[in-house]
């Protein structure tokens, strides 16, 4: 994690462009940039910013945002609940989708249902989430008027605005998403119905139901938890484009919004978050990983 | 029949009064208080400082809070906000302001001499506006309670209007704030004198500033962003909406009553509402191409007479106002025409020649041998872009070579402060309201206009205080402007904004969006 903060601090600093620029508008003047940049201490020495940096770190300051007006811990725990309610209703849709059909298509390979299901998972993997976001929006919500269009609210305010507003950005992500799982799912049960238990399992006059969920899903599970768990760390994040597009106040939109602002301990500090999300979600894994496979054992 | 006949006419009156009276009261009954008004923008102020950025964003939605000395009316032009009046000493040197009295802050502090002079000393530290007007202060102080005097250096036109502008504006904040937040550090208590004030700032979530209860309005009428304010609304929700698609689906949906700051291609389908009201701003930008002429190949005059010559400014214009003949205008006068003070409509200028022959003939005289030119732009701005890559096309085929740099804004903002890294960069110029506020004409400001002849018109705009003489100057610094050719005019660019059919009052001429006097039906 200290080598991806020290490699983010190096890039968000070495790429052109001032956050004081941007904060002062397109007609103040140099002198006026430079007095504000002094004031900012951006114009050290980028090795001197750094060594501040790694400073505040230990002490579990991640500094000031820029543009915020606000401790960057503070502006990272205000979006931390948006992601989060996405990431979970993102991945129960991608999840609810993508298992089943996965499943669905290994039992009958080749079939007309197989065939259309891999279509589905393939315009899933192909249609860009934006086209896919901003026609559900018309649809659902200018069209029909079922839905808002945008926004958020919190599901500890107002769990029922909540709801409302997390469908057609859960269904849109959650739809790009499922393809992969539903891919990996079919993959990975194929190759499990091949194995001679499973032979031996419909010997016996097992039906069909026990033979691929008992039988067959157990033993796919570890592929299809993993790449749950790699689904759910990108989502962590920030699903950037989803969050924009439903203007979700999330990490997605704090950094897209941090890196055009260059507000650097934003950045970095969304980028430090997400590492952890990785590292945690990767030891989730590996640990629900066991539990399902009694055979993995890690040294 | 003498008195039978004045019976009429005192019933006919009669008549008449009370039909005034019922329209006055009608049209009163249909100014309803209450409501919350969402407005979807395009994204997060920089500040909510009016005196430390010149985000437009930041001008708009600070103007609802704080006011200054003075503003500007329907013609552009400084009416009293704050002050009461103010005379002018016999030698023009000195400018006594009488403040109204009774003017609460939204802490409930009365408004007084010692607020105004700490906040323009202030503003006259930051502000590039305040800067320019301080530069000829020699002392600026409060006489009593209720009145503040500036006395000059030397004879000054720009008093009023610096202090009327609403960009970087002279906002009054309480004598504490000001004096707490040094210049170049931005104020983050904000407690102004104005119809509205801020109850809640939700990054990227909302802005909420709700209705000053003590506000006290001026007695005129409503007159361009000045005269009377009335707060209708309870409350204005400043909603930051990054994806311009969805502030169009929003304001559909009716998510959003107001959606500022719109692509021009939802201009068909949003015209098909019928419970949206379309409106085109204007003036928005107009389009400009700035020179470096510090470093480099276009310090050199003959070289940018030539890429004034070449391009034909129409068909640029057309392609980036989406086809729509609405959203622009093609102009060459520096103010626009909503600027009706400062427009001109002088003949023989040359500008819009499309003349390729001409441009060979000064790119020949300039001595131009095919060496690329850096024209820096983004695509963060579509109408930048769009313009860039256009003018890219015809400039080549006069015989440039262009070389486009397409950046982000953050990057293109850094940039074009050093004169090693560009030779041409893309931006709007909004409008000014005097001749001496054009930045694009002064030494300070990217591009860096040094000329000598253009700053010594500049001077003389900034001293001389006849109207007639200053438009006459600005006049010939117009011709001079495309004689020299500090930057390239092309067209008028007009904005589009929507309102939901519910939205009633809105002053559909002002540049900015302002939501004082407006009011919602339910």
């Amino acid at each position: 994690m200290a080598v991806v903060v020290t490699v983010v601090f190096l890039l968000i600093h070495l790429i052109p462009g001032d956050p004081v620029g941007v904060m002062l508008g397109p007609d103040a003047t140099p002198a006026q940039i430079e007095a504000t940049r002094r004031s900012l201490g951006l114009d050290r020495p980028i090795h001197e910013q750094l060594f501040k940096f790694y400073a505040r770190v230990l002490q579990a300051d991640l500094g000031q945002s820029y543009f915020l007006d606000r401790p960057v811990v503070t502006a990272l725990a205000e979006r931390a609940e948006p992601t989060l309610v996405l990431t979970f209703a993102s991945l129960l849709v991608a999840v609810v989708i993508g298992v089943p059909a996965g499943i669905v298509a290994a039992s009958r390979p080749g079939s007309l249902a197989d065939r259309a299901l891999m279509l589905g998972a393939l315009l899933g993997v192909c249609v860009p989430g934006f086209w896919l976001s901003l026609n559900f929006i018309y649809l659902f919500a200018v069209r029909l008027g079922w839905l808002p269009a945008a926004g958020y609210a919190s599901v500890f305010v107002d769990p029922v605005a909540a709801a409302r507003f997390m469908v057609l950005p859960a269904l849109s992500l959650g739809f790009n998403q499922s393809a992969l799982i539903a891919r990996i799912s079919r993959s990975f049960m194929l190759e499990v119905l091949s194995q001679d238990y499973i032979r031996t399992a419909r010997a016996k006059g097992l039906s069909q139901p026990i033979v691929l969920w008992i039988h067959g899903f157990r033993n796919a599970l570890v592929p299809v938890v993993t790449v749950i768990g790699v689904t759910m760390a990108v989502l962590i994040g920030g699903a950037v484009v989803t969050e924009i597009v439903f203007n979700i106040p999330g990490l997605g939109r704090l950094i897209i919004s941090a890196i055009l602002r260059r507000d650097y301990p934003v950045v970095q500090g969304v980028v430090l978050v997400t590492a952890a999300a990785y590292v945690l979600i990767n030891l989730m894994v590996d640990v629900v990983n066991a539990f399902i496979d009694p055979r993995i054992r890690y040294e | 029949m003498k008195r039978s006949a004045h019976l009429s006419i005192l019933t006919v009156l009669a008549l008449a009064m009370a039909l005034a009276t019922a329209a006055v009261v009608g049209v009163a009954d249909a100014q309803k208080r209450g409501g919350v008004l969402r407005v979807g923008n395009l994204g997060e102020p920089p500040a909510l400082d009016a005196h430390w950025t010149t985000a437009s964003i930041t001008e708009t939605l600070t103007n609802h809070i704080y006011e200054g000395l003075y503003s500007l009316d329907a013609n552009a032009r400084p009416i009293p906000m704050l002050a009461e009046s103010h005379t002018v000493g016999k030698d023009g040197l000195t400018y006594t302001f009488k403040l109204r009295q009774g003017i609460k802050f939204h802490n409930g502090k009365e408004m007084t001499s010692d607020d105004v002079v700490a906040s323009l000393t202030r503003w006259g530290k930051q502000s590039s506006y305040g800067k320019a007007l301080f530069a000829q202060v020699a002392e600026f102080r409060a006489v009593d309670k209720y009145t503040v005097q500036m006395q000059l250096k030397e004879k000054s036109a720009i008093v009023l209007i610096s202090l009327a502008v609403p960009n970087n504006f002279g906002a009054i904040y309480p004598k504490e704030i000001a004096e707490k937040f040094p210049p170049e550090q931005k104020v983050t208590e904000y407690v102004g004198t104005g119809p509205f004030k801020l109850a809640e700032w939700k990054p990227d979530q909302y802005i909420r500033m709700v209705r000053f209860d003590d506000y006290k309005s001026r007695n005129e009428p409503p007159n361009g962003y000045g005269g009377g304010k009335t707060a209708y609304v309870d409350e204005i929700r400043w909603v930051p909406v990054p994806e311009v698609a969805t502030r169009v689906a929003q304001v559909e949906t009716g998510e959003l009553e107001f959606a500022d700051d719109l692509n021009l291609d939802a201009y068909d389908r949003l015209k098909k509402n019928s419970n949206v009201k379309t409106i085109v701003s204007k003036p928005y930008y107009w389009l400009v191409a700035v020179f470096n002429k510090k470093e480099g190949l276009m310090t050199n005059q003959k070289l940018r007479q030539a890429w004034q010559a070449a391009i034909d400014i129409e068909p640029i214009m057309k392609n980036v106002a989406g086809g729509h003949s609405e959203f622009y205008r093609m102009d060459n006068s520096l103010a626009p025409v909503e600027i009706t003070t400062w427009h001109t409509k002088l003949s023989g200028l040359p500008w819009n020649e499309h003349n390729r022959e001409k441009a060979k003939k000064l790119l020949q005289e300039a001595g131009y041998k095919k060496e690329p030119i850096r024209f820096m732009t983004t695509q963060e701005y579509k109408w930048m872009y769009d313009f860039a890559l256009l003018s890219k096309q015809q400039l080549e085929d006069a015989g440039f070579t262009i070389d486009l740099q397409v950046v982000d804004w953050a990057t293109l903002v850094k940039r074009r402060n050093n004169p090693k890294e560009y030779d041409v960069f893309t931006t709007g110029m909004g409008s000014f309201y005097d001749p001496t506020h054009h930045i694009y004409l002064t030494p300070g400001w990217p591009g860096w206009t040094t000329d000598e002849d253009i700053a010594k018109i500049q001077q003389e705009l900034a001293r001389e205080t006849d109207p007639k003489k200053r438009m006459a100057l600005w006049e010939k610094q117009t011709r001079q402007f495309y004689e020299k050719v500090p930057v390239i005019r092309y067209g008028d660019l007009f904005g589009l904004r929507a309102a939901r059919t519910t939205v009633k009052g809105f002053n559909e001429k002002t540049e900015r969006i302002r939501f004082y006097n407006v009011w919602l039906e339910k």
